[in-house]
């Protein structure tokens, strides 16, 4: 039965996925990828990630996919424009991904990917390697109800990865700024209203005597 | 390790945490000074930078200290980089302060350079690949804003954009190395990394090349070897100036020394394999950089050409893996700094009513204009080209020797083939300099502040050229600890 769910929610997502790059409306593309999203999350629930899942859907479809939507539809980009060339640079791309696919195979069929889970010492969380075993295929197992997700994660978040944190944090005081400062202009053609001006403004400014 | 209070060490990042702060403080300070008062940004951002350079000299002891649950580390090999990147900003702040003079929002300007300048120093610190994926990026975003902060002009845009999109695939590309090794040791400490890469089942598994070969690009993006370099002439020569001359130097220092410590302390176990990957880029880099270089006009152009092959230069050292090639590699990063700021600020002194000063031809007769410049730009172009005894002569001598003598014989052989073709191109601005009649009117600038950087600059590879051995001494007391 879970195995059935499973099937059914990745094949779901890759489907969508397929159907983001492949649609020619992007509205549509866009749609494809809110559904994949829900899948992704759906497959989280399933391994007891609730709290994965909800910010999944939170984030990425009630706010990066909602944003692209604006973006999309504000920005009249020609797609007909961007699709200008595509026979021409298809063989080179196809050539390339025919070779990373090979890659990927070959490495994923080198099994000697090792379950992180059984490498670590439960004592004091450190990293023990004694040596490569292979075949051991990290097994996704749904956690009990007694693990609490939200609390699990902020435990490692504020200790182990505080310093990545702390400077993702960073990054996204440099995004900030960097969206303000290569947008906002202030545009000589049209008339603002200033309002620190008006408070400031004096008799003394505005006022002058005219003998007459 | 426990994570635990106690075991969460700070102190080795008070640099680091020094510019965030300051870098903060800038920010809302600019917001409140009146015009005739924002000289005070610039002014505390060179303050910070000299702070911090001194702070994480001092800092330095003997031995390598890890901090933050060994998220970073804390060493002369990463001090003396630090100094590198925080000089290189100093001088970008200095060169800044004409070129931008009329732009809105410079105050961000400069937060910005500090930001990319932070980057930067957690990247060199990093020993762990979160934190130098998230030092990456810190320095990454920063610049692309700052390429791109001359809005008006396309150029600048399409250099941003491009730099943008071509950067973050590189990102990507790195990434996805990272996840392979992950993969294949559970941890993403370099340390790990190597242990588990020292069994001989890991070395030959398709999953381990495919991530080193995918880390590899990644790296090779982001300090512009060939054949990734399609960004650079593009960016560089949108960029505005005093940023190009940042960016020339700065993040291929931290980029380096990066690159060394992953390969030295995560990929060590990898160096048959990674020798050979780099060897094809070195090669790549040596002959593209400077063949291409000879068919630039714009002098920006050309300086990205030649960065290309410098890259390809101080690679030799990476691939020896010796003591000695580490040596040579600072040493040449610390004088190609020199080298390159020098060489900007005459460009940027030679910028005039309309006239950018970019062109090969608005060199022509500058002897008969303004005596000081053209001697100091003849001094450097020499150095750029290897020709003793100037310092750029040096650095790329004990690059090649190190190659040597690490047995890469046919590498240092192609090195000084390329190194001899490259004078070509530098000896040419040479002969504009000094032959060539002058062609438009000039009005040289005079600009105190950028004057001094051309003569420190100048003289520092004219000093480092007959005297190159207390430097050398420094860039091995630098890796003491992390060989």
């Amino acid at each position: 039965m879970e195995s059935l769910f499973f099937f059914i929610f990745s094949g779901l997502a890759i489907l969508s996925a397929g159907f983001v790059v492949l649609s020619k409306n992007a509205i549509h593309s866009v749609v494809a990828l809110i559904f994949c999203f829900f899948n992704a999350s759906a497959l989280f629930l399933m391994l007891g990630a609730e709290f994965l899942a909800i910010i999944l859907i939170l984030i990425y479809v009630g706010a990066v996919m909602v944003l692209f939507m604006f973006v999309l539809m504000m920005m009249e980009v020609n797609f007909e424009k961007l699709r200008e060339g595509f026979m021409q640079y298809l063989p080179l791309g196809l050539m390339i991904s025919l070779i990373l696919l090979m890659e990927f195979a070959a490495a994923a069929a080198s099994n000697i990917f090792v379950a992180v889970t059984h490498k670590t010492d439960p004592k004091t969380g450190e990293f023990i390697l004694d040596e490569v075993t292979k075949n051991i295929i990290p097994k996704a197992e749904p956690l009990t109800a007694q693990v609490n997700n939200a609390a699990e994660i902020g435990k490692v978040l504020y200790t182990q990865y505080m310093f990545a944190f702390e400077v993702a944090a960073l990054i996204l005081l440099v995004a900030l700024i960097g969206a303000v400062v290569l947008t906002l202009r202030t545009r000589k053609d049209v008339k603002y209203q200033s309002i620190p001006k008006q408070v400031r403004a004096s008799k003394a400014d505005r006022l002058r005597k005219a003998s007459l | 390790m426990q994570y635990t209070l106690e075991n969460l060490v700070i102190y080795p990042l008070i640099p680091e945490m020094f510019i965030a702060l300051m870098a903060m403080f800038i920010l809302l300070l600019d917001v409140f000074l009146t015009d005739a008062k924002k000289k005070l940004v610039p002014a505390l951002s060179i303050l910070t930078l000299l702070t911090a350079m001194i702070i994480s000299f001092c800092a330095v002891g003997d031995a390598p200290v890890s901090a933050f649950f060994n998220y970073v580390i804390q060493d002369s090999f990463a001090a003396f980089s630090k100094g590198l990147i925080c000089a290189a900003g100093i001088f970008t702040i200095v060169m800044s302060q004409r070129y931008m003079k009329g732009e809105s929002h410079l105050g961000e300007y400069y937060v910005l350079i500090l930001f990319s300048i932070l980057g930067m120093m957690l990247m060199v610190s990093a020993n762990n690949f979160l934190s130098m994926y998230l030092g990456m990026e810190l320095m990454a975003l920063s610049v692309y804003v700052l390429v791109g902060y001359q809005r008006d002009m396309l150029r600048s845009s399409e250099a941003a954009l491009k730099y943008f999109v071509l950067g973050s695939l590189a990102s990507c590309m790195l990434l996805y190395g990272v996840t392979f090794l992950y993969g294949v040791s559970g941890s993403l400490h370099f340390s790990d990394v190597a242990k588990a890469l020292s069994h001989h089942e890991a070395q030959t598994s398709m999953a381990v090349l495919t991530g080193l070969v995918f880390i590899m690009a990644g790296f090779a993006f982001k300090v512009s070897m060939a054949p990734f370099h399609m960004w650079t002439p593009d960016t560089y020569e949108g960029a505005p100036t005093p940023i190009t001359a940042f960016m020339s130097v700065a993040p291929k220092v931290a980029g380096f020394v990066l690159f060394i410590r992953v390969l030295h302390d995560a990929l060590a176990p990898m160096l048959n394999e990674y020798v050979t990957i780099l060897s094809v880029l070195a090669v790549l880099s040596m002959i593209i950089g400077n063949l291409a270089a000879i068919a630039q006009r714009s002098i920006k152009r050309m300086l990205a050409y030649s960065t290309v092959g410098h890259v390809g230069f101080i690679l030799l050292g990476v691939i020896s893996a010796t003591e000695e090639g580490y040596t040579a590699v600072l040493f040449y990063m610390l004088i190609y700094l020199f080298m390159t700021m020098g060489v900007f600020s005459v460009l940027l002194l030679m910028r005039r009513d309309g006239l950018k000063g970019e062109l090969l031809d608005d060199f022509a007769g500058l002897i008969h204009v303004h005596k000081g410049y053209a001697i100091a730009m003849v001094l450097l172009m020499f150095s750029m080209a290897g020709i003793p005894f100037l310092g750029g002569f040096w650095a790329k001598f004990y690059v090649f020797m190190s190659a040597f003598n690490a047995g890469y014989t046919q590498l240092a052989l192609i090195g000084l083939l390329f190194s001899a073709i490259g004078a070509f191109y530098y000896i040419r601005v040479i002969k504009y300099v000094l032959f060539d009649s002058e062609r438009e009117a000039f009005n040289p600038l005079s600009d105190k502040p950028l004057q001094a950087v051309l003569v420190l600059c100048t003289l520092f590879v004219l000093v480092s050229g007959f005297f190159p051995d207390p430097l050398i001494k420094v860039c091995q007391a630098a890796l003491v600890g992390f060989i």
